[in-house]
C-alpha cells in the first residue's frame, strides 16, 4: 500500500540544467526573493486600540434608533415590524396608544445585543421615511463585564453606549 | 521476537491542523495509517431544524453560519432555491452582481485554504500574504453589504441594494493586483521541493473512488473528473460566462492544490467578464411582502468553493419551510478521507485534510 508514494514521487532531474537547478537550490532563492520584496512593502496592519481602520458607510455594527431629524423626538412609530422580522427575537417593544391623535408611541424599546447577530434584517421593513428609525450603527466596541449591560434600553439605543471604563 | 501492534490515537478535536473541531480516530501501525475514522458533530447546531421555525427571509442569516468561510455561496444557493420554488425571475443585474460576489468569495475562500494548508505543512510565510489579499476582498464585501464574514448579502428575489458608487472600480483594482500576488504564492510553493515532497503522491483519490464517494468541487476535479456545477447546471447566468474547469491528473494533494490555484485565475476571468457586461436596471424582483412559496419541493445546487452545495426545500405553502436540508460538500468530501489516508504516514494526514478543505461548520451543520 505504501508504494503509492514511491510510485508517484517526482521524476528525477535529468540533464545538466536540471542538475544545476537542484544543486543551486534555485527554487529556494525564488521564494526568498518574494519574501525579501515583501520586506519593503508598506505595513497594512494597524495597532488597534490606538488606531482604528476606517469603516465603510454600509458597515453593520450594533442596531440603534434614530431621533427625528426635525423635532428631536424618537422617529420610531412603534409598528413592531422589526420585532417581527428579527430572526433572533432580540427586539422587545412595548407600545401604547397615543393619548391624543392617532397612532402609537413607544413605552419601551429594548435590543438584546447578546442575541443579536448583526444581520440587518430589522432595518429592511422599517416604514419611517426618509430615514429608517432603526439603523445599523458604526459602533462595535461593546465588551462588558455584566450580562445586563447587553440589554440596551431606549436611551442607549438613541444616544449610544456610554464610553466604558475597562479598568474595573 | 519483535511484534508490532496497532495503536489507536485521537487527533483532535482541538488540533491546530484540523481546522476546527474535527476528531480523527487514527489506527496506526508504527507511523503508517491503517485506518482513519472521522468523528464529527462537535459543531452541530441543528440548523436544519431551526429552519423549520423561521420564516424564509430569517433563514438567510443561518446559511451564513454553515460554511462561514464562503457565506456568499450559501446565501446564493439558499436564495436560489427559494426563488426557484416561487418561480421568481431575478433581474439580470442582480444575477451578475451575485456572480461577481460568488467568485470573489471563491478567491477569498481559496486564499484562506492556501494559507492554512501551507501553514500546516510548515510554509508559514504564505499564510500572511494570502490573508493580506483576502483582507482586500473582505473590504470589498464590507463596502457592499456591511459585514466581513456573515454577510447576509442577498435577499430573496435579488439584492437588497445596488453596489455602492465606485465599487466596481475597486473590484477592477483588485483584479489588477491579484495575478502578480498569486504568482508570489506560486513562487513560494509550486516549485518548492519541500512542498513537492509533502504533497506529491500524497492522499491519492482515484477518479472512480472520488465519484463513488460523491466527492465534489476541487477534491473531485483534482482526481481528473471534469465536473463543475457552474457548467453542468448553470445558475445565476453562469452559462453566459466563459471559463475553464481545471482538472488534475495524478489525483494527489499536489493536483488538488494546482486545481484550486487555477480556479482562482478562472474566477478572476469570470469577474472581469461580468464587470465588462454588467447590465443596468433593477436589482430586486417584485416579491410579495410575505414570502410564501407554493406547495412543493425543490432542490437547488451551487458550486461553492468546496464543491456541490445543495439546498433541498419542502414547502407546505406556509411562511416557514416544512423541511430544509443542506447537502454540504465538506461533509461528503470528508468521507473520502479514510480512502486517501490509508497506507500513508501520519504526517501526511495533515496534508490530506488540508487538501480536501473542509469547514467544520459545514460538516456538522
Ligand atoms: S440585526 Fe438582526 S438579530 Fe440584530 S436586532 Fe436586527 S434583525 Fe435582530
Ligand atoms: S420597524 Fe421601525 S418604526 Fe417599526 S417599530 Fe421597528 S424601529 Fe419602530
Amino acid at each position: 500500500m505504501s508504494d503509492t508514494r514511491a510510485h508517484a514521487a517526482p521524476a528525477l532531474p535529468s540533464g545538466l540544467k536540471d542538475f544545476l537547478k537542484t544543486v543551486l537550490l534555485l527554487e529556494l532563492w525564488v521564494g526568498l526573493w518574494v519574501t525579501l520584496k515583501n520586506q519593503f512593502r508598506p505595513h497594512i496592519t494597524v495597532e488597534y486600540p490606538k488606531e482604528t481602520v476606517e469603516l465603510s458607510p454600509r458597515f453593520r455594527g450594533v442596531p440603534r434608533l434614530r431621533y427625528h431629524p426635525d423635532n428631536g423626538e424618537e422617529l420610531c412609530i412603534a409598528c413592531h415590524l422589526c420585532e417581527t422580522v428579527c430572526p433572533d427575537d432580540c427586539i422587545h417593544i412595548v407600545s401604547e396608544k397615543k393619548p391624543e391623535g392617532k397612532g402609537k408611541r413607544l413605552v419601551s424599546f429594548e435590543i438584546n445585543y447578546e442575541r443579536c447577530c448583526f444581520c440587518g434584517l430589522c432595518v429592511d421593513p422599517c416604514p419611517t421615511k426618509p430615514l429608517t428609525a432603526i439603523y445599523m450603527s458604526h459602533d462595535y466596541e461593546m465588551a462588558d463585564y455584566k450580562r445586563e449591560g447587553f440589554v440596551a434600553p431606549l436611551k442607549t439605543l438613541l444616544d449610544g453606549m456610554d464610553p466604558k471604563d475597562y479598568k474595573e | 521476537m519483535f511484534r508490532t501492534e496497532e495503536m489507536d490515537i485521537n487527533m483532535g478535536p482541538q488540533h491546530p491542523s484540523t481546522h476546527g473541531v474535527l476528531r480523527l480516530k487514527l489506527t496506526l501501525d508504527g507511523e503508517e495509517i491503517v485506518d482513519v475514522r472521522p468523528i464529527i458533530g462537535y459543531l452541530h447546531r441543528g440548523v436544519e431544524k431551526l429552519c423549520e421555525h423561521r420564516t424564509y427571509p430569517m433563514i438567510e442569516p443561518l446559511t451564513d453560519r454553515l460554511d462561514y468561510v464562503a457565506a456568499i455561496s450559501e446565501n446564493l444557493g439558499y436564495c436560489g432555491a427559494v426563488e426557484k420554488l416561487m418561480g421568481l425571475q431575478v433581474p439580470p443585474r442582480a444575477q451578475y452582481i451575485r456572480v461577481i460576489l460568488a467568485e470573489l468569495q471563491r478567491i477569498a475562500s481559496h486564499l484562506l485554504w492556501l494559507g492554512t494548508h501551507a501553514l500546516d505543512l510548515g510554509a508559514m510565510t504564505v499564510y500572511f500574504y494570502t490573508f493580506r489579499e483576502r483582507e482586500l476582498i473582505l473590504d470589498l464585501f464590507e463596502q457592499f453589504c456591511g459585514a466581513r464574514l456573515t454577510y447576509n448579502s442577498m435577499r430573496i428575489g435579488g439584492l437588497l441594494e445596488d453596489v455602492p458608487a465606485g465599487w466596481t472600480d475597486r473590484v477592477r483594482h483588485f483584479l489588477g493586483l491579484f495575478p502578480s500576488r498569486q504568482k508570489e504564492y506560486e513562487d513560494l510553493l509550486t516549485v518548492n521541493r519541500i512542498w513537492l515532497g509533502r504533497t506529491r503522491g500524497v492522499g491519492i483519490l482515484k477518479a472512480d473512488d472520488a465519484v463513488a464517494m460523491g466527492a465534489s468541487g476541487p477534491t473531485l476535479r483534482g482526481s481528473g473528473v471534469d465536473y463543475d456545477v457552474r457548467r453542468a447546471q448553470p445558475y445565476s447566468s453562469y452559462e453566459q460566462f466563459e471559463f475553464d474547469v481545471p482538472t488534475g491528473t495524478n489525483c494527489d494533494t499536489y493536483d488538488r492544490y494546482l486545481v484550486r490555484m487555477e480556479e482562482m485565475r478562472q474566477s478572476c476571468r469570470i469577474i472581469r467578464q461580468a464587470l465588462d457586461r454588467l447590465p443596468e436596471g433593477e436589482v430586486r424582483a417584485k416579491v410579495p411582502k410575505y414570502i410564501k412559496p407554493p406547495v412543493g419541493e425543490v432542490y437547488h445546487v451551487v458550486e461553492s468553493p468546496r464543491g456541490e452545495q445543495g439546498f433541498y426545500l419542502v414547502s407546505k405553502g406556509g411562511e416557514m419551510p416544512y423541511r430544509m436540508r443542506f447537502r454540504s460538500p465538506s461533509f461528503v468530501n470528508l468521507q473520502a478521507l479514510p480512502m486517501m489516508c490509508r497506507g500513508q504516514l501520519i504526517a501526511d494526514v495533515v496534508a490530506v485534510i488540508g487538501s480536501i478543505d473542509i469547514v467544520l461548520g459545514d460538516v456538522d451543520r
